[in-house]
């Protein structure tokens, strides 16, 4: 698996006291990493500096080999990567016109916005709701949406901050099925949650977040633990 | 009684008859007020906008600054507008007093503090996540901040008709900058206040009319575009 992002001497405090301080971590190509920790830990700010939505005191940020200032970073991350709300934000307009709304700052032309927007809902499984206000439908359909509108814009990397909280199970079920498939279409995806052992049937790697320290962890599936995937 | 039911139908008869002076004078306050909350708002929401979105040192001073400046009296905008633009005020080589300019110049001063304290509040209870769902989809920051205009414009449209409703129906101010020449700066307020001063109370009356007819119009607008009025999940 090649490198896709690396960060290195990450550091960033939060009202004085340091909440994150990372030596190394390495997103790959079409990797599944779950980030464990317990609540405050600081898996979602940890997402957030990855999404260049937060500024950290300090880090070196490596993209495609290239060592880049934090801004040039920010910038050429929010080509690549995608960050989803632990509850995603609709807008409030049609469920089309969400999925669109990436394409749109593209400047794509319509015809291939429209092509584009067809083969989401197709792939979501929600072309009977394209009509619908995003903002009326419900938890589960929220979700597809949101996966829907992120996928659309072919990124390099999904965050997904606690995708699967407050669910009921169909819709988990949901929600992993589409997980498997962004990572069947090449996406790496890096999913927080603070109950790993829902998610690690998903995952190929897992790091625990402690006292702003990755940690990585074996990995259990069907109660068996697995070997440990070397990961920086 | 019988002079008043006789003004309300005179009132009537003024307003559907096109008389000319009346509609002058309403087509004089909807000209100057309109400009007026164009130039405002668009300013007045950046200003918010940032108020709520930035940290620096002062802003809490400036946040309640505007707060405190929403209940500033016209006559006070009035006087301080008419000093500047005097003859031996700082501004009076513009020859701008007893002109739309200076009304709108007004106007504008009135409405802005009121637009920025309410939209600021509309910014600040905006949900954070909007921004972040804009950028991490590929907005640059003037189309995210579109997108977040979009999202909590019915805050800035209430914000933006409270405006309007003060700034139409303020006298103080059109009064002392605008001067009430007939045909030119005589507008709704300024005409009600001349005309019940006369004892003319028609014109007055229809004048009233309109402007009540418009609050009315203004406040079903919104109620439309606010939809359902439920909260969103």
């Amino acid at each position: 698996m090649s490198e896709i992002i690396h960060y290195s001497n990450l550091r960033k405090s939060v009202h004085g006291e340091l909440l994150l301080n990372i030596d190394s971590l390495v997103i790959n190509e079409q990797a599944c990493v779950a980030l464990s920790g317990r609540n405050g830990a600081g898996k979602s700010t940890l997402m957030r500096i990855i999404a260049g939505l937060e500024t950290p005191d300090s880090v070196t940020v490596t993209l495609d080999d290239k060592t880049l200032s934090w801004r040039r970073a920010c910038q050429k991350m929010r080509t690549h990567v995608i960050y989803l709300h632990q509850n995603p934000y609709l807008f409030d307009c049609s469920v089309t016109d969400n999925i669109a709304y990436g394409l749109r700052r593209k400047k794509l032309p319509l015809k291939d916005i429209s092509r584009k927007v067809s083969d989401a809902l197709d792939w979501a499984g929600i072309g009977h709701l394209q009509l619908r206000n995003a903002r009326e439908l419900s938890g589960g359909e929220r979700q597809r949406v949101a996966f829907a509108r992120a996928r659309i814009l072919s990124p390099r990397v999904l965050l997904l901050d606690e995708p699967m909280t407050n669910m009921d199970s169909e819709a988990r079920e949901q929600t992993c099925r589409m997980i498997r498939r962004l990572r069947e279409d090449g996406v790496s995806i890096l999913l927080a949650t603070h109950e790993y052992h829902t998610v690690a049937h998903l995952c190929d790697a897992h790091l625990s977040l402690q006292a702003g320290r990755l940690h990585p962890q074996p990995l259990e599936q069907d109660g068996e633990e697995r070997k440990i995937i070397p990961y920086r | 009684m019988d002079s008043l039911s006789a003004a309300t139908s005179e009132s009537f008869r003024l307003l559907f008859s096109g008389d000319a002076d009346l509609w002058v004078i309403i087509f004089t306050s909807f000209s100057v007020s309109i400009r007026a909350i164009m130039i405002a708002a668009p300013l007045a929401f950046i200003v918010a906008f940032l108020m709520a979105h930035l940290r620096y040192p002062g802003r809490r001073t400036m946040i309640a600054g505007f707060s405190a400046m929403q209940s500033i009296p016209a006559v006070v905008v009035g006087l301080t507008v008419y000093l500047v633009l005097s003859r031996s005020g700082p501004l009076g080589d513009l020859k701008l007093l007893f002109t739309h300019s200076a009304m709108i110049t007004g106007q504008v001063l009135l409405a802005f503090p009121l637009l920025v304290a309410i939209s600021h509040s509309t910014f600040q209870a905006a949900d954070q996540r909007v921004w972040e769902t804009a950028v991490t989809l590929g907005a640059k920051p003037y189309r995210a901040f579109f997108t977040l205009l979009h999202e909590i414009r019915f805050g800035l449209i209430a914000a933006f008709i409270a405006a309007f409703g003060r700034i139409i129906a303020e006298v103080g101010c059109s009064m002392m900058v605008g001067g009430n020449i007939l045909g030119y700066t005589r507008n709704i307020p300024t005409a009600i206040a001349l005309e019940t001063s006369k004892g003319e109370f028609s014109q007055a009356i229809a004048l009233g009319i309109v402007l009540l007819s418009m609050a009315l119009f203004l406040n079903g607008l919104l109620a439309f575009f606010q939809g359902r009025g439920v909260m969103s999940s």
